[in-house]
């Protein structure tokens, strides 16, 4: 998928939020893109997701499955997370059992299944962001744009949400994120971009993979590694697993916090 | 679309927010029609109060979702398709709506007068046609067309009475035609109403995307 020249600008002498904005968005890339309150991020994700139309330019090769996170989920929908979720996922164009099946999936995941019976209105900033979530993980999505999607998440919902994103790069999906924490996701985003003055400008540019992390961990019996990362099994049973410095804290939280736990036997840092 | 149009339809319903125009309609004809009245003026009669109750219910259907669920939505199956399905469902219960209205006209009003199925096709064509006419106001005096409240339903109110009042409107010919007394059916003014209600439509769908 790729942006050529895109311009967008609200009303016929308004003026531009973005112009020249032209990115290139590979399948399995996991893109970051910053900048300040009120820069035009927010309405270059809305341009990406197809949600809004550049005034000029083009966007061509949009997947066709696209799912966008707002950053607030204030749903004030009559409608139950399940049925919400149901309806989604056939928006999506999954079957209606597919569609249940997966939204009682991510409902767990995200530590919310107690609530799939509860009114939208009802829920909590909290909660509703977390359906927020799952709306959107439920489709698999070829192109996954979150919008400070971790915003108002729980600390094991974050996590889970990090996962979720390695999955679905490792899977092929492009996903295009903005987060005011600088260390979501640190290490992990193969582009790093920032909304200047209404252009875009890439941060690092021609940075490489940058320093390198291998954790060698056995897991329980059947364990396989978090995905999304270079895993090598061992011999003597195990893995190797090889991951970008910046990400190496939380492969090693994830692997310690997950039940039962890993066994780690050695990490030690790559050149 | 089909998925679409079932999530719109549910949160309509869900929502409750169908249940005034619905009432109005009601009493609409609870004010204006007896048993026994003549059957052809009475359709006429019910098929005029579906415009603008038409116009409110698809200005419901185009409010009933938050913007947050709404760019959920648009991103998973475009923002035309999304304002689409919001239109056709407003439409739909504003004819489901106007349908029950005649059929109880047909049932009620007086035995003699025109046959049967010649009142009841004429009054289909001119609830379909009056719904039209009510869901092109609406979808024009709604967003993205026109999103301060206040001016919307002001509009949506003087659109649908110059849809009745206009010569030449749509609405007003097929409603015109059943108070004389006619039961011809209004073909011309069923396929005025039908393209107006594609133009006013597939503006507001075009508006949809332009402006998020």
């Amino acid at each position: 998928m790729r942006l050529d020249a895109v311009g967008r600008r609200y009303g016929v002498r308004g003026p531009w939020v973005l112009r020249g904005v032209s990115l290139e968005l590979p399948p399995g890339a996991l893109v970051r893109v910053e900048g300040r309150n009120g820069g035009g991020k927010s309405t270059l994700l809305r341009l990406v997701a197809g949600i809004d139309t550049p005034t000029e330019g083009s966007i061509t090769g949009r997947p066709r499955r696209t799912a966008y996170v707002p950053e607030r989920f204030p749903a004030a929908l009559p409608l139950t997370a399940q049925a919400y979720l149901g309806h989604l996922g056939r928006v999506h164009g999954l079957t209606r059992a597919e569609a249940a099946r997966r939204a009682a999936q991510w409902l767990e995941r995200f530590g919310a299944a107690g609530h799939a019976r509860t009114p939208l209105a009802e829920l909590s900033k909290g909660t509703s962001q977390k359906v927020a979530v799952a709306q959107a993980l439920l489709a698999g999505p070829g192109l996954l744009v979150l919008d400070e999607a971790w915003t108002g998440l729980d600390v094991p919902a974050r996590a889970e949400l990090d996962r979720a994103v390695a999955e679905r790069t490792a899977a092929g999906g492009t996903v295009l994120f903005v987060d005011h924490d600088p260390a979501r996701l640190a290490g992990a985003p193969d582009r790093h971009y920032r909304v200047e003055g209404g252009a875009l400008e890439p941060v690092r540019p021609g940075a490489g993979p940058g320093p390198r992390v291998r954790i060698e961990a056995a897991g329980p019996p059947g364990a396989v590694p978090p995905p999304g990362l270079a895993a090598e099994p061992l011999p003597a049973g195990g893995f190797r697993l090889t991951v970008p410095a910046g990400r190496s804290d939380a492969v090693l939280r994830e692997l310690l916090t997950a039940h039962p736990a890993w066994h780690i036997r050695n990490v030690s840092d790559l050149p | 679309m089909t998925a679409l149009l079932r999530y719109q339809g549910a949160l309509l319903l869900r929502s409750q927010r169908w249940l005034a125009p619905v009432l109005l309609y009601a009493a609409f004809l609870a004010v204006g029609f007896r048993p026994g009245d003549p059957v052809p003026d009475s359709l006429g009669y019910s098929a005029a109060a579906l415009v603008p109750v038409t116009a409110w219910l698809v200005r419901t259907c185009l409010s009933v979702e938050p913007d947050a669920a709404r760019d959920c939505a648009a991103a998973a199956a475009g923002p035309v398709r999304v304002h689409a399905a919001a239109l056709l469902t407003g439409l739909g219960w504003g004819a489901g709506a106007g349908g029950l209205g005649a059929v109880a006209v047909l049932l009620l009003g007086a035995r003699e007068g025109p046959r049967l199925p010649t009142a009841a096709l004429a009054g289909a064509a001119s609830v379909l046609v009056c719904a039209l006419t009510g869901a092109a106001v609406g979808a024009l005096c709604a967003r993205p067309l026109l999103r301060a409240p206040g001016y919307a339903v002001a509009a949506a109110g003087l659109g649908s009475l110059l849809a009745l009042v206009t010569a030449g409107s749509p609405a007003r010919v097929a409603v015109s035609g059943l108070v004389g007394g006619s039961v011809a059916l209004p073909l011309g003014a069923l396929a005025g109403a039908a393209a107006l209600a594609c133009a006013a439509g597939a503006a507001a769908c075009l508006a949809a995307a332009r402006r998020g």
